[in-house]
């Protein structure tokens, strides 16, 4: 399947123009808060959703709409704001050429009235995918898609989704060597297997079933990848978007949430994920193989108070790199106090 | 003018500044059986405990450099570390030397460390020495008055008056 290898976004919420190059592996954004990290991975989640399952009958204006949710779901309110009017633009790109765009302007409102183009050839390939988001959802499944489903909720359509995602059946035939690996180690990590009954998952160990809300969230953030990769959302070819990895999560289960996310790249998943984590961060950094292929996109407002992004292919050449920066301020804080008043 | 040299790496101490090496077997005599920091630096108002150490000379092999940032990093030469510092400054207080508060500096010839890194070894030292007392309360008296984890980049910074350089340099 053909990953995704290109965005251009023009005067799209914070964005003023941005044109970036994606690695078919991990992609992570990285960038103070505001700079527009999940506003990116929504855009392109939304282009992949739109390619498999019951979302292939929605348009992607529709499917941005629904991922974004802007008040009284007015398509215009995703322009980025000025004084005058302002023309939006999205164009997706996908290995092989494949292009998808949408077009609106400030004063758009509804979805139909978005010019999207691209879009039938764009669908005829399925991209699988699977977005996580910073909130844990699985504990909070029970009757949420039925509420949901009415409408009565102003959740984003990505928390929708991932419940949905989690639901589906087990994967039929044999499990490959490499994703019974993957899914071993997640075993480790959470100490058992999930299960559903109904609408309810539970962890299933020697103790018995565990209720999920009576885990701790990063746990059912690790046991909700595992189901992913169970159910065969996560396979070669699909895409993972993963917002803030680290939230809930203890640092000391950092590493093996890297190293699942390394081994996903290695059986072909490309991942986009967006994080503030040092640790995080620096378990790519010692982690990685020769052959993996991570890229660093970090983004920032510019004098004009436009995100722009700088990519590179190692941690050391990320740049500007707001999480560094903040451990640099604290350290050299540090040492004024530990040194403060040294003379010759 | 004063230069201390370790290997590859020295430090400039001003004219009104006296240091000298503490890491001397000669004039240690007691390397046998005590552990010595590299460089005791004497000021007006304290005294500095120096120790060096470099990964990155250059005539260290590649994979010794990484073996040694990957010890560093998980907090394996922080025993050794400390050990240095009690037995120099039992030394010191037992030759009736150890008048004036000391600080500890570790200079470290590796320059990738990000400065999450050195503030994580810096913190980790101060608990290790331990800089604070029994119930986290200031000791009676005092046996190190504070401790910094540095590379080359952040000495020069945080002590542009004394000067660490590579002797090649």
């Amino acid at each position: 399947m053909s990953r995704i290898s290109h965005i251009e976004i023009n005067n799209f919420t914070s964005f003023s123009r941005l044109e970036q190059d994606f690695s078919p592996g991990v992609n992570i954004l990285i960038g103070e808060n505001g700079t527009g990290k999940t506003h990116l991975l929504k855009i392109l989640y939304a282009a992949c959703a739109i390619t498999a399952g019951e979302d292939k009958e929605k348009s992607y204006a529709l499917k941005l709409r629904n991922v974004f949710n802007p008040y009284e779901g007015r398509m215009g309110r995703l322009s980025r704001r000025q004084a005058s009017s302002i023309k939006t633009k999205v164009i997706v790109t996908r290995q092989g050429g494949a292009k998808l765009a949408a077009e609106f302007s400030n004063h758009t409102n509804k979805p139909e009235d978005v010019k999207v183009t691209g879009e039938a050839g764009w669908q005829k390939e399925e991209l699988t995918s699977a977005y996580i988001p910073v909130k844990e959802m699985l504990a909070h499944a029970p009757g949420f898609l039925a509420t949901a489903a009415k409408r009565e909720i102003a959740f984003e359509e990505v928390y929708i989704d991932i419940i949905k995602r989690a639901f589906l059946p087990r994967l039929m035939g044999s499990t490959d060597a490499n994703r019974q690996r993957l899914l071993t180690a997640l075993q480790k990590a959470i100490d058992g297997k999930v299960v559903a009954k109904g609408e309810h998952f539970f962890l299933k160990n020697k103790q018995g079933d565990l209720e999920f809300t009576l885990l701790a969230e990063g746990m059912r953030k690790l046991a909700l990848v595992w189901l992913l990769i169970q159910n065969g959302t996560l396979l070669s070819g699909s895409v993972l978007f993963w917002d803030e990895p680290e939230a809930n999560l203890n640092p000391a289960l950092m590493g093996e949430v890297v190293e699942v996310i390394l081994e996903l790249q290695r059986l072909g998943v490309q991942v986009f994920l967006s994080t503030h984590n040092y640790v995080l961060l620096k378990e790519f950094d010692l982690r990685k193989q020769k052959g993996d292929a991570i890229s660093y996109l970090a983004l920032f407002r510019d004098d004009s108070g436009a995100v722009v992004c700088n990519a590179s292919d190692s941690y050391l050449g990320v740049h500007p790199n707001a999480i560094a920066n903040t451990f640099n301020h604290l350290y050299d804080r540090e040492l004024q106090r530990s040194l403060g008043g040294l003379k010759a | 003018m004063t230069v201390l040299v370790e290997k590859d790496l020295q430090v400039t101490l001003p004219a009104t500044v006296s240091g000298r090496k503490f890491d001397d077997e000669t004039a240690h005599g007691l390397s046998h059986c005590m552990k010595a920091v590299d460089f005791i630096i004497e000021l007006e108002d304290r005294v500095l405990f120096v120790e060096f150490k470099d990964p990155e000379n250059p005539k260290a092999h590649a994979k010794d450099r990484e073996a040694f940032i990957r010890k560093f990093l998980s907090g394996q030469i922080d025993t050794d570390l400390k050990t240095k510092y009690r037995d120099s400054w039992l030394y010191e207080w037992a030759q009736g030397r150890a008048e004036k508060p000391i600080t500890y500096l570790v200079l470290l010839g590796a320059s990738t460390l990000s400065g999450a890194d050195l503030l994580a070894r810096t913190e980790a030292l101060k608990r290790q020495l331990p800089v604070a007392g029994p119930g986290d309360q200031p000791w009676k008296q005092a046996f190190v008055a504070g401790c910094a984890v540095m590379n080359l980049a952040a000495w020069n910074k945080a002590l542009p008056q004394f000067p660490v350089s590579r002797v090649r340099s």
